[in-house]
């Protein structure tokens, strides 16, 4: 028989009971919305945590002097530099690399202190490697120049740790609050505290309590509080540091810019200065540094360059962002498992209803098999008949389903899933707050391979009562 | 010549109570090109006879020889497939697939059976000219009257040339004219093409059609007359 014949009637078929047939289709496909979906916002999550951890923290590859890996010691500089350099810059898969001076520093100002990784670097370079000068926060002024010396960038949460972010409630606040449609009542109430400086965060929100109602906190506080954020720029760090001879150092930085990554741990640790500002005052000579970090044309050549720096640099450390980010690295190969982890439990839920779709319409179908039996349909085409049948339930809610959610997908990567309410948490653990959903064209081959599967499984049962039938019975039945 | 040999034939059904012998020692030739119907009251065995010509039973013992292959000798598989190419059926309750149009219906057999599309399309809208629905080529099921589905049901079991066609009671669910229309165009297959049919039936419309009539009571065959 011609499969094209088969293929027809069970096609046919599905559309019997059209009602029963579209429930089951209606549970396939928002199972499968949810499945893309969420795989989609996990693969956003992880995909956004990777940028961050090569664009903004690690680069693809960082080399340094072994031993400034076992201790983060001034003297452990890389050796042979102007080696390595060449051939940074003679290699055809190395887009750009950055050199950088790293030294432990205590900062401290009037109010506050806190210990802090000075990296100095030459912009340009860095601005090749690192995206930090694009996070620069709203109000936080700018990024390093070259027309002013001992400047220098720290992060949002340094600013808060040395009070150097305040709050207070400006004209200027108020004004763009009118324009973020803030009730006139409730801006009233923050005339009282108009040009009063709030050193910490948590003065602020408790006088934030008192001024507003619940409910007024509860839908403006958020954006009161993000409008009345002031950084005291130009202020004065002074940052105090052994040099190379052991000897304490003081240097005052003014702050130019305020940045803020998606990881908290990483913004508390590192602050930017330019290299020249200050490598004479640690005892070092221009081309001294401790940490090269390297960006690569392709993603997919880095643990080849790695491979092949170590064999020219025996001597040097070598580490990729896998080594150095392994939770990262470590997301990312489990993405595929979590794929089919996910859309195999929808699924597997699933086939119960498929199967007991399925039984139904057997049963119904009782005479008409016998019949056919009775006729001369073997076995194997019956089986076949019933499989395509489910295969088809399955597939069509499963085919709607992978568009919406593609549509989904779409729409959400480009407005983006706000989960603030539990940014302070994710942030902490490296994870923008703000996912941006997407997902490998590979996944949706993944799932009609799934969902065909699922289909041929789930037709073993129904087949199976359906060929235990006896034709003479069977054609009998009422 | 002779189609069908069935020598000392008996099927015993072994109830949780009671032995019910349903055919009692039959002996029947069937030859080419016969018209036969099968006469009996309720019980009388023509059903289960049927059904062992037609390779769905197997009997208790005793031998069906069809163009000299017997029965006994083919296993599930075997005979299916004897079914398939072999034999026509014409149900009562007319057991066509809903899902298909009557044509799909009628060449279903012979996709079945690997024929060529071409061969196919000929013969399904030839015979189903022959039983006057050429016009009906694309209706479903139930889009057509009892009569008419049972047209398509004779159409499908002729379609393929089969050795010999089983009909089981075709004419019960039919009303006078149905009948009559039905049992002509039979009938006149039967002289077109040569066909062998075997019915069951208590519709004497049947009877008088026929031209053998074989009497069973309690397994046993108690008349075979022939007609003209």
């Amino acid at each position: 028989m011609r499969k094209q014949m088969i293929i027809s009637i069970s096609w046919k078929n599905v559309w019997r009971n059209k009602k029963r047939s579209l429930i089951v289709i209606c549970a396939v496909l928002l199972g499968t919305i949810a499945g893309v979906f969420t795989s989609g916002i996990m693969k956003g999550w992880v995909q956004q945590r990777i940028d961050s951890v090569i664009y903004t923290e690690v680069s693809h590859l960082k080399i340094h002097n072994p031993d400034y890996l076992l201790n983060e010691e001034l003297a452990y500089t890389v050796p042979d530099q102007s080696g390595i350099e060449k051939y940074l810059k003679s290699d055809q898969n190395i887009l750009a690399f950055s050199k950088r001076v790293k030294i432990m520093t205590m900062a401290s100002t009037s109010t506050g202190s806190s210990a802090i990784m000075l990296n100095g670097i030459q912009i340009e370079d860095e601005k090749a490697v690192s995206k930090v000068w694009k996070k620069i926060v709203s109000g936080g002024g700018e990024y390093l120049n070259n027309l002013s010396k001992n400047q220098i960038v720290i992060s949002d949460k340094t600013a808060e740790q040395l009070r150097i972010k305040n709050f207070k409630v400006t004209s200027e606040v108020i004004d763009s609050l009118k324009r973020l449609e803030v009730p006139a009542s409730t801006i009233e109430k923050l005339s009282n505290i108009e040009n009063i400086r709030y050193k910490t965060a948590k003065l602020f929100k408790n006088e934030l309590k008192t001024l507003l109602s619940k409910k007024e906190n509860k839908e403006y506080g958020k954006q009161i509080f993000n409008a009345s954020v002031h950084y005291r720029l130009r202020s004065k760090i002074v940052f105090t540091f052994n040099d190379t001879n052991g000897k304490l150092v003081y240097q005052t930085f003014r702050v130019c810019g305020i940045y803020k990554t998606q990881n908290t741990m990483f913004d508390q640790m590192n602050a930017f200065v330019v290299k020249d500002d200050i490598a004479p005052l640690a005892g070092f000579s221009d081309n001294s540094y401790h940490e090269i970090a390297v960006i690569a044309h392709e993603e997919k050549d880095i643990d080849e360059l790695k491979s092949e720096i170590k064999t020219q640099f025996p001597e040097l450390s070598v580490l990729s962002w896998k080594d150095l980010a392994p939770d990262a690295a470590m997301m990312t190969d489990f993405m595929g498992i979590w794929y089919a982890i996910i859309m195999g439990i929808i699924l597997f839920a699933l086939a119960f209803g498929i199967i007991n779709t399925m039984l139904m319409a057997i049963l119904e179908r009782v005479k008409e098999l016998g019949m056919l039996m009775a006729i001369g349909m073997n076995k194997k085409r019956v089986f076949r008949m019933i499989m395509y049948e489910t295969v088809f339930l399955t597939l069509v809610g499963a085919f709607g389903g992978m568009v919406i959610g593609a549509l989904l997908i779409g729409f959400t990567g480009h407005t983006g899933l706000d989960f603030s309410s539990v940014s302070e948490g994710l942030e902490a653990i490296g994870y923008s707050a703000i996912i941006f959903p997407e997902i490998d064209p590979g996944f949706f081959f993944l799932v009609t391979l799934l969902v065909i599967g699922t289909g041929i499984l789930s037709s073993i049962i129904p087949a199976r009562k359906a060929l235990k039938l006896n034709p003479v019975e069977a054609i009998r039945t009422e | 010549m002779s189609v069908i040999e069935i020598k000392n034939l008996v099927k015993i059904y072994n109830g949780s109570a009671v032995q019910v012998t349903a055919v009692n020692g039959v002996d029947l030739t069937i030859e080419k090109g016969e018209f036969t119907a099968i006469v009996g009251p309720s019980g009388s065995g023509k059903t289960t006879l049927l059904n062992m010509i037609g390779g769905l039973d197997s009997p208790t013992s005793g031998t069906i020889v069809v163009d000299k292959t017997d029965l006994s000798t083919l296993n599930k598989r075997q005979l299916v497939d004897y079914r398939l190419n072999n034999i026509g059926f014409v149900f009562q309750a007319y057991n066509l697939i809903p899902v298909l149009t009557a044509k799909e219906n009628v060449s279903f057999i012979m996709e079945m059976q690997g024929a060529k599309k071409d061969a196919i399309t000929q013969r399904t809208k030839e015979i189903l000219e022959s039983v006057g629905l050429g016009d009906r080529l694309n209706s479903r099921p139930n889009q057509l009257s009892g009569g008419q589905q049972q047209r398509v049901a004779v159409a499908r079991a002729l379609a393929s040339k089969p050795k010999f066609v089983i009909a089981d009671e075709p004419t019960a669910n039919l009303d006078s004219k149905s009948t009559e229309n039905l049992l002509d165009i039979m009938e006149e297959l039967n002289k077109k093409e040569n066909t062998t049919f075997i019915f069951s039936t208590h519709d004497q419309r049947v009877v008088n059609k026929a031209r053998r009539v074989i009497v069973l009571e309690d397994g046993k065959i108690v008349k075979d007359e022939r007609r003209g």
